[in-house]
């Protein structure tokens, strides 16, 4: 163990790869709780509306929608919340290292949002028609102001993950200037619009299900508030997202406008178009407010909507997962002198990306021909199967489809030789970082797999001439 | 000439012994100094941004906490599903109120449980990314079953009116709130081993378990005593409180109230004392070279649940008024529980050096002051939630609790905090984007 870097024990999905595990946690998470916080700010605007005009039936109203949001966001939503991070945790141990290890106490400080926020849901739930009005409306505005606060810290945190935003704040650490990053508003606002579309199409839904339960006056109310509040979100958020785009870094507007799929831009756009004319059509007349029709768009904000969106987020903050100095590959490849941290590149240049990882077999640190194809295939697991499946042809930017047809190693080696450079390689992929015989490793694997149909066990198996001589020595 | 020869024989074989320990106590020693300095290579090197000795505090602290709503989560689905298969009115009445209990509780465990995981991985990060990476998949799945068990538990409250289904929904979702504990525990169990992390991972250097399906290191003890029989205790505890609340209130009748107060008695002291048992097995099983055995935290920890226990005894002669006693002995009790199992993790890594009173420090003092203040707004504010819950409770149905001036002064203040904390938030944000940018 000569030279040592912190990694951890690799977990490698197959195929789809373990970054849409988390964006399939992250999308539910998104859609529950932008549907709570929404939801949060709009029943607090209905019940300040009911007490002053003394419409008790909007609480009948309010009820049922904060018995939607329990079995929905605060079961889907508080589940997938701590999802994301276990994901994350498992997916890139040393990206979420990095964030919370910066932003510990922020995190600690939206904890107790969330935990005010359940409690009040619940509370609000029970306590309906049990305590005064005023009192009930003083909780209602407590629980809505508070579930927003925790959308003012999460969005901080994943604007750093993206960029810290300004090299100021490599040389202070000072965490206002990580945290108030320069695209931190107007992604905050951008959400926050959204969110009301969001609250405001299940609100929609929750309306039509009660038609006959509640006055006909009372239902029109419900429903021209639900769309203008959710005109009003689709037009606000649309125009925040151009804010949005301006302030991102000069690498993920090149991203956005060469590597992701242009029909991701055409599903989100057909998407608003489709919400804000669902809400147009039913704030001109509320007969237009089906169950059929606004649960059906309620769930394509989830596939066509958010999901995209996820896909996206995940796509322009490459090839770093946090703050521009950790990699997608976990290596963490800048100087952040405030911290005290230390680009590894340089170590792994010297001393080989397999020997400094603590969880490889010693049987596959020195490459010989007999382990170089698993060496290779243990390379291409650790430091490229966080955008990659790199043992098919399907999925995740599959190995097999990049380098259909190469069965050749030193093709390959002499591809990889010349792109995945410091000076050469594409701005959303690290360069290669490791000798050159690992470089040769990885492209004799590549070469075998294409070679086998592109379709190869994930399994590494250290090979027993290596095993041996790693015990005689 | 023999005894001669015997002699040599024997000088031989100590000194071949000798040799032969000297080299396994050198291969021990350089063992340990491998995995330590793995360990502190693994630390996060942004290092800790405050006091680690706060962190841990706070992780205790919280986790004590987490715990308690995790076992009335699990303990009010196991007693339920016993109240279910007894015909009597009251008992399907308690099964009715106990999903309740448990269906509110996994909101609360769940939500209250984020705070001890954050404290832990910013001063135990080596520890806890190594074990659930170890068991990646299953880590995953707790997500998903913790999901679905979540989900079959509101189709028991759901389907309350219906004792069949409720009962099967019942027993999905404790399967699987227990399968979701059992992960945790080996999540958490699989780090106090870091000397065998590579071993598992390579399976003794021959490949990379990649794909996490691996389970590697459990303790049936520390599960029991942790997790199963506190659930029973503290179900059985919040039972008695519950004839404490509601004796009051006639729509509720008093007669049942004090029924499930006496049953929770029952049922909190058979759980003490099972609890008491398997916390004895689970200190006796640690490995001894740990050195916790007979430290003074698993002393204490043995006598302060002895006393409880008796507490729990004599609280079956009258439940309602000595249920309060019980919960402040309880808590004491589950701080000495959650400080012991700090220690073990403290002993289990300090054989090789690890020690996170020597994790770096990058202070920093803007956050925990972000925290600081949000904490004193938010117990304001948790206050009145629950002061009022709390009236609201008290009062019979078909009645509105009508608040009081020093109330209403209470809800003011705490609308007028959480807006000026969002006031203050935006507007820091504000001043140092303009510095930063404009």
């Amino acid at each position: 163990m000569e030279h040592l870097i912190g990694f951890y024990p690799m977990w490698y999905v197959p195929s789809v790869g373990s970054a849409t595990v988390i964006a399939i946690i992250a999308t539910i998470h998104v859609l529950a709780s932008h549907t709570s916080v929404g939801a949060s700010i709009l029943l607090a605007y209905l019940a300040t509306k009911a007490h002053r005009e003394n419409q008790p039936q909007i609480y009948d109203y309010i009820k049922k929608y904060l018995l939607a949001l329990l079995v929905f966001s605060y079961v889907s939503g508080s589940i997938t919340g701590p999802g994301i991070w276990f994901s994350a945790t498992v997916a890139n141990p040393r990206g979420i290292s990095a964030l919370i290890h910066n932003f510990v106490w922020v995190w600690a400080a939206e904890w107790i949002w969330f935990v005010a926020e359940v409690t009040l849901v619940y509370i609000l739930y029970y306590t309906l028609g049990r305590i005064d009005q005023k009192s009930w409306l003083r909780l209602a505005w407590t629980f809505a102001i508070g579930s927003w606060a925790t959308m003012y810290i999460i969005v901080g945190i994943l604007s750093f993950m993206l960029s810290p935003g300004h090299e100021k704040w490599f040389t202070t650490g000072n965490i206002l200037d990580a945290f108030y990053n320069k695209n931190y508003f107007p992604h905050l606002f951008m959400r926050s619009a959204y969110m009301f579309a969001i609250a405001g199409t299940i609100g929609l839904v929750i309306a039509s299900l009660m038609k006959k339960d509640i006055s006909e006056k009372v239902y029109k109310d419900i429903v021209k508030t639900m769309s203008y509040w959710g005109i009003g979100g689709v037009i606000l958020g649309s125009v925040f997202f151009g804010w949005y785009f301006s302030t991102l870094p000069e690498r993920s507007i090149a991203m956005l406008t060469s590597i992701v799929p242009t029909w991701y831009y055409a599903l989100i756009f057909a998407l608003l178009l489709l919400v804000l004319a669902h809400f147009v059509l039913t704030a001109i007349s509320p007969r237009f407010v089906k169950v059929h029709t606004a649960y059906p768009v309620y769930l394509l904000i989830f596939f066509l909507g958010i999901y995209p969106e996820e896909k996206i987020r995940e796509t322009i903050r490459k090839p770093y997962i946090a703050g521009e100095f950790v990699w997608v590959n976990q290596v963490i490849a800048k100087d952040v002198p405030a911290k005290g941290i230390k680009s590894e590149v340089p170590t792994i240049q010297q001393a080989g990306f397999l020997a400094v990882n603590p969880f490889v077999p010693e049987g596959l640190k020195r490459i010989t021909p007999e382990n170089e194809i698993m060496a290779g295939k243990a390379i291409a697991i650790l430091q490229c199967s966080g955008c990659h499946n790199v043992t098919g042809n399907s999925g995740l930017r599959p190995f097999a489809k990049k380098f259909e047809g190469m069965t050749d190693k030193n093709a390959v080696y002499n591809f990889l030789a010349n792109y995945l450079t410091p000076e050469n390689h594409p701005p959303y992929m690290p360069y290669f970082v490791g000798k050159d015989e690992e470089l040769r490793a990885l492209s004799a694997y590549v070469a075998d797999l294409v070679s086998k149909g592109g379709r190869v066990s994930a399994r590494i198996e250290v090979p027993a001439q290596n095993q041996a001589r790693i015990d005689g020595r | 000439m023999q005894n001669y020869a015997v002699q040599q024989n024997l000088v031989r074989w100590s000194l071949l012994g000798i040799l032969g320990s000297m080299l396994l106590l050198g291969k021990v020693v350089f063992a340990a100094q491998d995995v330590g300095r793995m360990l502190k290579t693994m630390a996060d090197p942004a290092g800790a941004p405050f006091f680690p000795v706060v962190m841990q505090l706070l992780q205790v602290l919280t986790w004590a906490l987490h715990m308690v709503f995790v076992w009335t989560s699990v303990g009010g689905l196991l007693l339920s599903i016993y109240a279910l298969t007894k015909k009597e009115d009251n008992y399907q009445r308690l099964a009715r109120g106990l999903i309740e209990l448990s269906k509110v509780s996994v909101s609360l465990a769940i939500v209250i449980g984020v705070a001890p995981l954050l404290f832990y991985q910013v001063i135990y990060d080596p520890l806890w990314y190594s074990s659930a990476n170890l068991s990646a998949s299953w880590y995953i799945m707790f997500i998903v079953l913790l999901l679905v068990g979540y989900y079959l538990l509101w189709f028991a409250y759901f389907r309350r009116a219906s004792t069949s289904q409720s009962m099967l929904f019942s027993i999905g979702s404790v399967v699987l709130l227990l399968f979701v504990g059992f992960i945790i525990h080996v999540v958490n169990y699989q780090s106090l081993f870091p000397e065998r992390w590579v071993q598992w991972y390579t399976s003794g250097g021959t490949t990379m378990n990649h794909h996490g399906w691996g389970i590697y290191a459990f303790h049936p003890f520390r599960y029991l005593s942790l997790l199963v029989f506190p659930s029973l205790t503290v179900t059985g505890i919040f039972m008695m409180l519950y004839g404490w609340y509601f004796g009051k209130r006639e729509d509720i009748g008093k007669e049942y109230a004090s029924w499930v107060a006496r049953l929770g008695s029952r049922v909190a002291f058979y759980g003490s004392a099972l609890w008491f048992v398997s916390h004895i097995l689970h200190i006796a099983t640690i490995p001894s070279e740990w050195g916790v055995k007979g430290s003074v935290f698993s002393i204490l920890s043995i006598v302060v649940m002895a006393l409880f226990v008796g507490v729990a005894f004599m609280a079956q002669k009258s439940p309602v008024s000595t249920s309060i006693p019980l919960l402040l002995a309880c808590t004491v009790n589950t701080l000495f529980i959650a400080i012991l199992r700090e220690y073990i993790r403290v002993a289990s890594t300090a054989r090789f050096g690890y020690s996170i009173y020597e994790y770096k420090v990058n202070l920093e003092l803007l956050s925990p002051m972000l925290f600081l203040g949000t904490t004193l707004g938010g117990l304001l504010l948790y206050a009145y939630a629950w002061w009022m819950a709390y009236q609201a409770g008290r009062t019979p149905k078909g009645k509105v609790y009508e608040a009081s001036e020093t109330e209403h002064r209470l809800g003011d203040l705490s609308v007028f905090l959480v807006t000026l904390w969002a006031m203050v938030f935006i507007g820091v944000g504000l001043i140092v984007i303009v510095r930063n940018y404009v």
